[in-house]
């Protein structure tokens, strides 16, 4: 008697029929479990686009896979095309897998230091190939989604979808909204360059005014007063663990609510006060496998190809500023835009009214909307102070925007804001893509705007000029005088001085420019 | 579905064209990011050392006399300097390791009043590492000059070295000083970091001073004081004398010979009028 028996099923097969039938027979099989319920035959059907068996094989993954079984069998085909959804609330998603595909790219080479933080930024873009199109895509992805989001949650409210029975799904969808812009937020930080350090500075003195626990709570994010190494650190792990965990928790429970009530129809389909979204007629279906499928796969492609053409061949690239410096204050530095209404609303008055207590009551507002408003209708015709009330914050918020960039009320000296117009602190600006080789060395006055040596220098004084005209109240009879001086082999020097009434004020300012730095790109 | 595959193909194999076409082209591109990052670096380095490194070590690194050593020098870029201490690493790790930890010692032979500054934040220094080494990069590409066999571009260090004003105290005749011109001289020449900045010479402003005299009203008094040891009869002559001889009368509590004792020799008649000018307006 043997002490054990191996006994191997595939070789009695490849007895009994032969090697390349085993075979065949032992692919599709395994094909069949990787899909949950569909055989080689089946997907090619699938492909091949022929209608389903009866009964349809192509909705057991639905219920036998993990993956599929989160998508539904079949949707509702008034809700498949462009209206209602516009496909914003699966942009969400694409973005969402995006931003976490990319951002894990990019956590293989950055480090969470004050001390090698930027550096790390000049080695992406330098020395890693396809860094500088990851860091691209990342920021890009991120400006994208945190627009993609607001629209859904417009649509979403356009089409009255928050409504009963669907309230739990808009609540949820805020608290995906405010992940959404804390995700972007706290990745603002990362880069550790000026406009990091000094947009995120300005977004946390803003939740810094609200009362009692404002300054703790920054204390608690920050690691200290300002933003040092604990602070990055923080933002490090809020931006790669905490809230990225916490959004796909709760993307989870929304899609989850989202398909147990089923897409809502367009509000046109059904009478109000009904909601027939979950009973779809079998001549109303379009099926998962293979209409959604084909599409979804096609929209990936399309918006990554689109992504992907927009930081190459259309030069979109992620900013990058000096390193960051908590003792030199850009002149205009504002919140990211989607904070800038925050900032506008700062300029109203009151601190800590118009900072903390009126957006605060905003934000709640989002979340109790579905409760406090219970209008049974969906339709438009009987929404109209809704739909109003949507129409006038959309251009109130766009307003308030406005109104937070550095063009609204902004006081700062009339002589600053001049030279700033030409070399600003936030971005390369006019003088830094000037080509080197047209910046001479010598002394010129705006007067000489038209005949200057060179086409860039002549534009550039040009500029100069109408800067100063703009603040002829401010500065009375003024001129600008640029030198510019050669320091070191690639090296210049530019002062800029205005001199105004007779010249008895002035105000200069120097900057340095190197042949190689690459700003003109 | 069928045009939607067919787009859809289409899309996936134009976004590979270009990921090809970029792949092909990233050495380069990441190349030329470097170089324009080192740009960067040296414009940055230079706003720094105006602001920081001048004082000691003049404008364009030229050095003071008196004051600092030379960093846009020949000796620099040719090796000399760095055999010359026994250096056996690079220069880039000479001046780096310099510029960061200053030169608490001093060098053998060198009698500057004060000593090299520890600039990096690792020894206790007011600068981040990035821009230690911003600084490193601005002063390596002087080299760039030397290199190239171009003289480096020393300017406004003596306004007119032809002609030097000498040491007598009447002759030659000074022409009318401006004080402002002279304002800007104490800097370019580095006069304000022993009497302004430091306490390393007497104190010209009269926020400073002990008994809240400016350099103006001290120099009439200095005269009249019984262990005055130089020769001048009034305010004007005595700030020429300390400053063209500055051991002809040591102010009390200073080391003599610690000021600067070329100036009689560098400077133009106008330099020193203008000097003075300015200085008897500090009252
Ligand atoms: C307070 C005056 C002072 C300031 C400010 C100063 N230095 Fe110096 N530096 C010196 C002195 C004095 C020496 C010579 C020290 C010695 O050799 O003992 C020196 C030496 C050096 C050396 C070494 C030169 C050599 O040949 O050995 C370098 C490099 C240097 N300084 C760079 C800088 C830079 C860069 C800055 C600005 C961040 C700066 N220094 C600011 C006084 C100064
Ligand atoms: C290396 C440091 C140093 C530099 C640089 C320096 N001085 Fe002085 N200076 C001193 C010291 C120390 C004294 C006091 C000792 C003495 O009288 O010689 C002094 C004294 C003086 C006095 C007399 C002060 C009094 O209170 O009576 C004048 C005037 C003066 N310096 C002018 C200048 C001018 C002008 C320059 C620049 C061209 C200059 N110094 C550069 C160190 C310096
Ligand atoms: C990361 C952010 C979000 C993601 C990933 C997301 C995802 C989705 C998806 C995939 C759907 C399916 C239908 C569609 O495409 O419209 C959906 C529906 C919905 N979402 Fe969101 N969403 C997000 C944010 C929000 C926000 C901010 C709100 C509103 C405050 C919201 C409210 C809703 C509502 C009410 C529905 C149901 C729509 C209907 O049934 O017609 N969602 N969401």
């Amino acid at each position: 008697m043997a002490l054990f028996e191996v006994h191997i099923p595939i070789l009695d097969d490849i007895k009994a029929k032969g090697l390349v039938p085993t075979l065949i027979a032992k692919t599709d099989e395994a094909v069949l479990r990787l899909t949950a319920g569909l055989n080689v035959e089946e997907i090619r059907s699938v492909l091949r686009g022929d209608p389903p068996k009866r009964p349809n094989p192509r909705t057991k993954p639905h219920a036998d896979g993990f993956w599929m079984h989160m998508r539904p069998t079949y949707f509702h085909k008034k809700v498949m095309t462009l209206y209602p959804t516009f496909r914003l609330g699966w942009l969400s998603v694409y973005f969402l897998v995006f931003e976490t595909i990319t951002g894990l790219v990019l956590m293989l080479w950055y480090t969470p230091s004050p001390l090698v933080a930027f550096e790390n930024m000049i080695n992406i873009i330098s020395n890693v190939p396809f860094g500088m199109m990851m860091r691209d895509l990342h920021r890009l992805g991120a400006e994208f989604m945190v627009m993609v989001v607001l629209l859904h949650m417009l649509r979403t409210f356009i089409t009255g979808s928050y409504k009963k029975p669907r309230q739990f799904t808009w609540f949820t969808g805020g608290v995906l909204l405010l992940l959404t812009l804390f995700l972007s937020f706290s990745g603002y930080l990362l880069p550790w360059d000026q406009l990091s350090l000094w947009a995120v500075t300005i977004g946390a003195s803003m939740a810094e005014a609200t009362p009692v626990i404002g300054r703790e709570v920054n204390l608690l994010v920050r690691g200290g007063p300002d933003f040092g190494t604990n602070g990055l650190l923080r933002f490090y792990l809020l931006h790669v663990f905490a809230l990225p965990l916490i959004a796909f928790i709760f993307l989870g429970v929304h899609y989850y609510k989202v398909i147990i009530h089923a897409h809502s129809l367009p509000p046109g389909e059904e009478n109000p006060g009904e909601d027939t979204a979950r009973k779809i007629p079998m001549d109303k279906r379009s099926y998962f496998l293979p209409d959604v499928a084909t599409k979804e796969i096609y929209w990936i492609v399309m918006w990554t190809g689109l992504l992907i053409l927009m930081v190459t061949v259309g030069g979109w690239h992620a900013p990058l500023e000096p390193h960051a410096d908590s003792q030199v204050t850009p002149l205009h530095t504002t919140a990211p835009w989607y904070f800038l209404w925050l900032q506008g609303m700062l300029k109203l008055g009151d601190k800590v009214f118009w900072g903390v207590i009126a957006p605060g009551i905003l934000v709640n507002l989002v979340f109790v909307i579905p409760y406090l408003e219970v209008g049974p209708s969906r339709r438009y015709v009987h929404r109209r102070i809704g739909l109003t009330i949507a129409a006038v914050s959309v251009v109130a918020f766009s307003a308030l925007t406005y109104m937070g960039t550095p063009y609204y009320a902004v006081s700062s000296s009339a002589d600053q804001e001049v030279v700033a117009a030409l070399v600003p602190q936030t971005h390369p600006g006019p003088l830094r893509g000037t080509p080197f080789e047209e910046l001479p060395a010598g002394e010129y006055t705006t007067k000489q705007w038209d005949n200057a040596p060179s086409e860039g220098l002549g534009e550039l004084l040009e500029l100069f000029q109408h800067e100063l005209h703009k603040y002829d109240d401010e500065l009375p009879e003024s001129e600008g005088i640029m030198v510019i001086e050669d320091w070191q082999v690639g090296l210049k020097k530019i002062t800029f001085r205005v001199l105004w009434n007779e010249g008895d004020n002035s105000f200069s300012q120097f900057v340095f420019l190197h042949e190689n730095s690459g700003y003109e790109e | 579905m069928t045009w939607r595959t067919a787009i859809g193909t289409l899309a996936v194999v134009l976004t590979s064209i270009i990921t090809a076409f970029w792949l092909i082209n990233e050495p380069a591109r990441m190349a030329e990011a470097e170089e324009g990052f080192e740009g960067r670096s040296i414009e940055a380095g230079a706003a720094l050392f105006e602001n920081n490194c001048t004082r000691c070590h003049g404008p364009q690194g030229q050095g003071l006399p008196g004051l600092a050593p030379g960093l846009n020098t020949q000796e620099m870029f040719d090796g000399t300097r760095v055999a010359e201490v026994g250096w056996a690493g690079t220069l880039h790790d000479f001046l780096y390791s310099t510029i960061a930890g200053g030169r608490p010692v001093p060098s053998a032979g060198t009698t500057y009043p004060q000593r090299m500054p520890t600039w990096s934040q690792e020894f206790g220094g007011p600068l981040r590492i990035d821009q230690v080494r911003d600084l490193t990069n601005f002063v390596l590409n002087w080299g760039e000059a030397y290199e190239l066999g171009i003289a480096p571009t020393v300017q406004k260090v003596v306004t007119n070295p032809i002609d030097p004003v000498g040491t007598d105290l009447s002759t030659p005749v000074l022409p009318n000083g401006d004080a402002q011109a002279g304002e800007e001289l104490t800097t370019t020449l580095g006069c304000v970091a022993c009497h302004v900045q430091t306490d390393v010479g007497p104190a010209w402003l009269a926020e400073a001073d002990p008994n809240g005299e400016g350099i103006g009203t001290r120099a009439s008094a200095r005269i009249e004081e019984t262990n005055y040891t130089g020769t001048a009869t009034n305010s004007e002559q005595y700030l020429r004398e300390s400053i063209v001889l500055p051991d002809a009368f040591v102010v009390d509590g200073y080391p003599p010979s610690t000021m600067v004792m070329t100036y009689g020799e560098t400077l133009s008649k106008q330099d020193l009028a203008d000097l003075i000018a300015y200085l008897v307006t500090l009252k």
